[in-house]
């Protein structure tokens, strides 16, 4: 009896398994002119590209184009396509995280030229190609740190300085895993710096903004739900997260600091993507004006020229000195050295010193909050 | 599993004693089958993975697997842990019991879907349950019960994630139970106290064990239910999983094999430990 019932439910058990299994092939082979696209991307990517993707399928080029969509923090989506998770079109928080792929051979080492070669963007301006605000080449999506408060701005968070005031309750991902995070504390210590504190003030700055951080959630779009769920009193945040928050209606503003940071979030087509034509021409759909509109339209700063002149009315503009930082601010290599400077696991002082690291500031910083405060 | 299973077969092997002995001479060809798709199954699933990630911890020789298990995130991460861990499965093996023992030696009205109910931890997917407990005892609590960022709260999911362990665990070795000893001792003179704990407990013991071994195990690999609630602040709230997991996000796959191997080590002589308890109850039953 008890046989019987054990190879009944082994039966049903492999059944499933086996439909599991099957099902992809079956559903595959139904539409049979159809091609997928396998998309990646950091976490708060995920709403523009969804819609640049509704948008696509609805062209001549797109028609008939399926998307596998994996979205999470920027870090955790690049180590899992470095370790052999199907991609052919990437976008991600920082572009360290493309270095990563072109080193995992995912994608080729000229991937930022594709934006011309593929997308007929030309950020030299030259020509009669579309050309970008920048000047950055393979970027798909500009933004900036913003700070994001509560309805009514109860604390008057009006700029750094108050960051760093007791009972601010700050919300930030964690930088081990997200990209967000590494774009948010490199602005806190940027902004430091175009106030003319030295480098020692603005770590001692970023040393303080980390004592008063409560929770860093996995990524940029788990931190903002952590906030609207009520955690912290300040986010810091995407510009176009935020603005997708508040489109969505939760109870919040945001405030764009004097100083702030440019974000830039690259997009690539991996070595399988070029070899898609249905991911070649969504590459090129999303750096066309078409694609940049809606984009604009969500909230994240286009790179497109034409399309920032024409958007320009909804957006923050910088036209104050030092109103927006760069990465090349503080190291004129980018993030190649900050990357380094700020998030290296290791951390290395520089000789007869013990409190301003050389490499890994921020990781010394975190068990420096951490174990003392 | 470990637990239930050695409990089992000793009992078992008293009865079978003289067929075992005669196969372990004479292997027929569908035992030989059988045993071969066992040992394969095991070693893809378990064996190969897990020699894989003996591998990866010692990456940096000896001294980088030193080095990661003891910096300072990681033991904080771990300890963190395991005292979560122990917390919730010890508190869940007294609620289990008690809940096992109304289930089995009550009748009342409800009771049917109360028993089903005990699943569901199991069937709901723990990122769901993790935003269930954040918006029930986050900072917009209902129930103005805030407990987020706190090992109060991180322990709280732990026990929901492992509520089933001990009610499944116990639940049948209740209902085979007769009490013909306790109603003996009663006649006696004892105490229900007494009975309990000299004849009720050591009989359910092993169960018992078995169930909070199975609870402790699965509560120090839990990510889902607790990432949310734990705030995920390093050297204060971050558990051993949302650390290893931000190890592998940035590449530092050593450090979080190192880590995770530290956490298995340790899991496992617990689980040993709970193994020789349970077997030590299990002979002092005859």
């Amino acid at each position: 009896m008890r046989f019987f019932s054990s190879l009944i439910r082994g039966s049903i058990a492999l059944g499933i398994a086996g439909a599991l299994v099957l099902s992809p092939a079956l559903l595959g082979e139904a539409g049979a002119t159809t091609s997928t696209v396998n998309v990646v991307g950091y976490s708060v990517a995920g709403l523009g590209i969804r819609a640049l993707e509704a948008a696509f399928q609805g062209t001549p080029a797109g028609a008939n184009v399926t998307f596998n969509n994996t979205f999470g923090a920027s870090d955790t989506m690049t180590t899992n396509v470095a370790n052999g998770q199907a991609a052919d079109f990437v976008n991600l928080s920082y572009s360290p995280n493309l270095t990563t792929l072109v080193g995992a051979g995912k994608v080729p080492a000229n991937w930022a030229s594709q934006e011309l070669t593929v997308g007929g963007v030309n950020v030299n301006l030259t020509g009669n190609k579309q050309q970008t605000v920048y000047n950055t080449p393979g970027i798909l999506t500009d933004s900036a740190v913003v700070f994001v408060v509560r309805q009514g701005n109860p604390l008057k968070i009006k700029n750094w300085a108050d960051l760093v005031k007791p009972g601010v309750q700050i919300v930030t991902p964690n930088p081990t895993s997200s990209g967000s995070a590494r774009w948010n504390l490199l602005a806190a210590y940027t902004a430091q710096i175009a106030l003319k504190k030295t480098s020692h003030q603005a770590i001692d700055y970023l040393k303080k903004l980390l004592s008063n951080v409560v929770a860093q959630p996995t990524s940029g779009s788990l931190s903002m739900s952590a906030f609207v769920a009520g955690t912290g009193n300040v986010l810091l945040a995407y510009e176009d997260d935020a603005k997708a928050a508040i489109a969505a209606g939760n109870n919040i503003q945001f405030i764009t600091p004097p100083q702030t940071m440019l974000i830039e979030n690259p997009a690539a087509l991996t070595t399988t993507g070029l070899a898609n034509p249905a991911a070649v021409a969504f590459y090129k759909y999303a750096f066309s004006k078409a694609g940049q509109v809606i984009l604009a339209g969500l909230g994240y700063r286009p790179v497109l020229k034409s399309i920032a002149t024409i958007t320009a009315s909804s957006f923050t503009n910088f036209t104050k000195k030092n109103s927006l930082l760069r990465v090349t601010d503080i190291n004129k290599n980018g993030w190649t050295s900050a990357n380094l400077q700020f998030f290296s696991p290791t951390v290395t002082f520089p000789a007869g010193n013990t409190t301003y690291p050389r490499f890994g500031i921020v990781t010394y910083l975190e068990q420096f909050v951490g174990s003392n405060g | 599993m470990a637990v239930t299973a050695n409990y089992q077969e000793s009992t078992k092997s008293r009865l079978l004693l003289p067929k075992e002995r005669q196969s372990r001479f004479v292997i027929s060809p569908v035992k030989g089958v059988a045993r071969g798709a066992a040992v394969t199954f095991l070693s893809l699933v378990v064996l190969i993975p897990f020699a894989a990630l003996i591998t990866n911890a010692f990456n940096g020789g000896v001294s980088g697997f030193w080095n990661a298990v003891t910096a300072k995130e990681s033991l904080h991460a771990i300890g963190l842990t395991f005292f979560c861990a122990a917390l919730g499965s010890a508190l869940n093996s007294a609620a289990g019991l008690a809940t096992a023992w109304v289930l089995v030696r009550d009748r009342f009205w409800g009771q049917g879907l109360l028993n089903a109910l005990i699943d569901l931890p199991f069937a709901l997917p723990t990122v769901v349950a993790g935003v269930t407990l954040y918006t029930l005892y986050g900072p917009l609590s209902p129930i103005h019960l805030s407990l987020t960022g706190t090992w109060i709260g991180i322990t709280l999911a732990i026990m929901f994630v492992t509520l089933p362990f001990t009610v499944r665990a116990v639940q049948p070795v209740l209902e085979t139970m007769t009490f013909t000893a306790q109603a003996a001792a009663a006649t006696l003179g004892a105490s229900p106290i007494r009975i309990f704990r000299t004849i009720t407990l050591p009989a359910l013991a092993p169960a018992l064990l078995a169930g909070t071994g199975l609870a402790f195990a699965r509560s120090i690999g839990e990510y889902g239910s607790v990432v949310f609630i734990s705030n995920n602040l390093p050297y204060k709230t971050e558990l051993a999983s949302s650390y290893i997991f931000s190890l592998t996000s940035s590449s530092q796959n050593t450090a979080a094999s190192a880590a995770s191997l530290a956490l298995l080590v340790v899991a496992m002589a617990l689980l040993g430990l709970f193994s020789v308890l349970s077997y030590h109850f299990s002979r002092g039953n005859r």
